[in-house]
């Protein structure tokens, strides 16, 4: 029956052209469009993973609320009314006990390594030229460790912060805008009126995220005691054996200490919001592109067999059964699905080649990546063929069901009048 | 073993009418039978009773002893594929295959198609279409075309050939060129053959001929050119046995 399918099917050329093409542009668009999305997700999801680390332990910073402050100043059954009421914020945002937080880390066969951090807000200044930026307080051995940051250096060496005192590793944004060099100093202090203190630029780094671009990083002491906070920590990040666990180790975590402890993912969950949302238009606008083909394949179908009536009557009077008829015209669909999906596949991972080669303007966050990443997994393959070809089966099943169930008694009847 | 009607009945259309009633009749084996009558009088009607393809309303069709309304769709097939070749009017043939093509059609269902393919080259010869076995059907005449259309019928070599009006859309010299072919099969392969004709002319090529009048069976064994059609005077392809019942 194939046989006479096929030949139908040339028959007809220019029809069969065009429920190609309709198979043939939703396939391959589906990998295209795909292919950008989850090859920008992947690069994206690849460095919140591994810049900024597994699992974030943080001091929970507490503010005040009207009675926040009852108890401590007039006793628990004190009814109490504020003429200005208490507000702001607990002051010290620190891990109460980071050593019982250490030993527990120490203890976890999942955790590979963990970095205590102290983060400070702070004014750099050389010369004229001055920056505010997050000073990053930390172990460099274990930062590299828990952080892809070591990967990202340019200049320099990160783990030579440790070496002696009072050393940094600048991100290139902030690099740029203080017009420093490794080995060149700038001054730091808690604000315009702090005390300020000198420190030597050891590396610098270029992740090509903006915002990670413009971060610094210190030996932990050297950040206490800028910060007037000897032996304090207000973050530990953590990376875990499986990052995939992530979410899973960090909820129990939560639940045992009054710090707050999130995962890569609890930490961006927006982005998997925008993640969600980009899938629902990629389902819907490839969906549609894949109707209308299907709506294509169902009318070209659907006509031919009405103009194939002869055919069909004279093939039930040669033997052929009502399963050999619906098997003529389904599997004219079904070879115009697979064809048109192959060939849509094909030059769906084609084209994507050349979309890696447009540059792009350096924006935000892609100034890393200056072109168009393209993914090519495998599974989006599968399901662009799962899906053009399911649009060409259903597309084609009903009027080949149709054409199995017209009676040829009554169409021969009707030729002879 | 033959074909026999018991009492069979067709009734069709909105309201219900009768089409053919009470026929009852047999087809013996390696007969040449006719079945003549007037347009409306049913003759497609009881052909394709008795040839599988349409269901009785009422009475039964047996075919070597095999009671039709019995037989399982896939049964039906596999009879029709094997036993049975069908000659219409018009000739029905796959536009888009070529003369051998259709005419191997059948034994592509069969799974035949090479065992056959010389037969069919042999049949296309015999029925003047030799080298014209790569043409398709928009590429030949009418003739032509009843022609490739008997080979295709043939082709399974089947022990039944229905023929409804097989001369009905060709002119006279291809028509008797048709019913000698029939007549020729019969006597030299044996195949029983039932021809619907309106034509006593060509009625009379047969061994027996059957008279329909308004749904139910006539007198049968008319003799040659009685009355119908203003063909009496010409006589049709030789044939050497008119009645030979
Ligand atoms: N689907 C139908 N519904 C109702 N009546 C029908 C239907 N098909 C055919 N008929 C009627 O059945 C009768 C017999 O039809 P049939 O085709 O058997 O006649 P016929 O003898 O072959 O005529 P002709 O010589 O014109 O081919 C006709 O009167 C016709 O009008
Ligand atoms: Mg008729």
């Amino acid at each position: 029956m194939i046989f006479l399918a096929v030949r139908y099917l040339v028959a007809r050329r220019r029809q069969t052209l065009l429920m190609l093409l309709g198979v043939f542009f939703g396939s391959a668009a589906f990998v295209l469009i795909s292919g950008v999305m989850l090859g920008f997700r992947g690069y994206l999801v690849n460095q919140l993973i591994n810049t900024s680390g597994h699992i974030h332990i943080a001091a929970r910073e507490e503010f005040l609320t009207d009675h926040s402050l009852d108890a401590s100043f007039y006793g628990p059954l004190a009814r109490v009314f504020w003429r200005v009421p208490p507000s702001g914020r607990k002051d010290s945002a620190m891990i109460e006990q980071p050593q019982a937080w250490y030993q527990r880390l120490k203890a976890d066969p999942r955790v590979v390594a963990f970095s205590p951090q102290l983060t400070a807000g702070v004014l750099f200044s050389k010369g004229k030229a001055t920056a505010t930026a997050t000073l990053i307080g930390c172990d460099p051995e274990q930062q590299v460790r828990v952080t892809t940051i070591g990967d990202y250096v340019t200049a320099g060496r990160f783990q030579d912060v440790a070496a002696g005192g009072g050393r940094l590793a600048l991100g290139e944004e902030l690099r740029r805008k203080l017009g420093v060099n490794v080995g060149q100093d700038v001054r730091v202090s808690l604000g315009p009126a702090g005390g300020v203190v000198p420190f030597r630029v050891a590396a610098v780094f270029t992740t090509g995220n903006r915002l990670l671009d413009e971060l610094s990083y210190g030996a932990l002491a050297d950040v206490q005691k800028v910060n007037g906070t000897p032996n304090q920590v207000n973050e530990i990040v953590v990376r875990l054996a499986d990052h995939a666990l992530s979410a899973q180790v960090a909820t129990t975590w939560a639940a045992l200490s009054p710090e707050k402890v999130e995962s890569w993912d609890q930490r961006n969950a927006y982005i998997f919001d925008v993640f969600k949302i980009q899938d629902t238009v990629r389902y819907s606008s490839i969906g549609a592109v894949m109707i209308v083909a299907a709506f294509g394949i169902y009318n070209v179908l659907a006509m031919t067999v009405m103009q194939k009536r002869r055919d069909i009557a004279i093939l039930r009077s040669m033997g052929y059964s009502t399963r050999d008829i619906v098997v003529l015209f389904l599997s004219q669909g079904l070879l115009l699905g697979l064809s048109g999906t192959s060939l849509g596949l094909l030059a769906g991972y084609v084209i994507s080649f050349y979309l890696e080669t447009i540059r792009l303007n350096a924006g935000p966050i892609e100034s890393g990546i200056a072109h168009i990443l393209v993914s090519r997994d495998p599974s989006i393959y599968l399901q662009a063929a799962a899906l053009a070809f399911a649009a060409a089966s259903i597309a084609s099943i009903l009027p080949a069901r149709a054409a199995g169930r017209l009676p040829p008694i009554e169409i021969i009847r009707a030729g002879a009048e | 073993m033959a074909i026999i009607a018991r009492s069979i009945g067709k009734r069709l259309g909105e309201p219900p009418s009768d089409i053919l009633s009470g026929v009852s009749m047999e087809v013996r084996d390696r007969e040449f039978l006719s079945i003549t009558g007037r347009s409306g009088s049913g003759k497609s009607t009881l052909l394709y009773l008795l040839s599988s393809l349409d269901t009785v309303s009422s009475g039964a069709v047996e075919i070597d002893g095999q009671d039709l309304g019995a037989m399982s769709p896939e049964e039906l097939c596999f009879f029709r594929n094997r036993q049975v070749g069908f000659v219409f009017q018009f000739h029905y043939l796959l536009s888009e295959l070529s003369a051998i093509e259709n005419v191997l059609m059948p034994a592509r269902k069969a799974g035949e198609e090479e065992t056959r393919r010389a037969y069919a080259f042999n049949l296309l010869e015999e029925f003047g279409l030799a080298g014209k076995s790569d043409r398709l059907p928009r590429e030949l005449s009418g003739g032509e075309l009843q022609r490739l259309a008997i080979a295709r019928s043939l082709i399974m070599r089947p022990k039944y050939l229905f023929a409804d009006e097989p001369t009905g859309s060709l002119d006279t010299a291809n028509g008797e060129l048709v019913v000698g072919i029939l007549r020729r099969i019969n006597q030299r392969d044996g195949t029983t053959v039932l021809m619907v004709t309106h034509d006593s002319g060509f009625a009379a090529a047969a061994d027996r001929q059957i008279r329909l009048a308004d749904g139910r069976l006539g007198e049968a064994d008319t003799s040659v050119g009685a009355s119908a059609n203003g063909r009496t005077d010409r006589s049709v392809a030789p044939h050497d046995r008119g009645g030979s019942l």
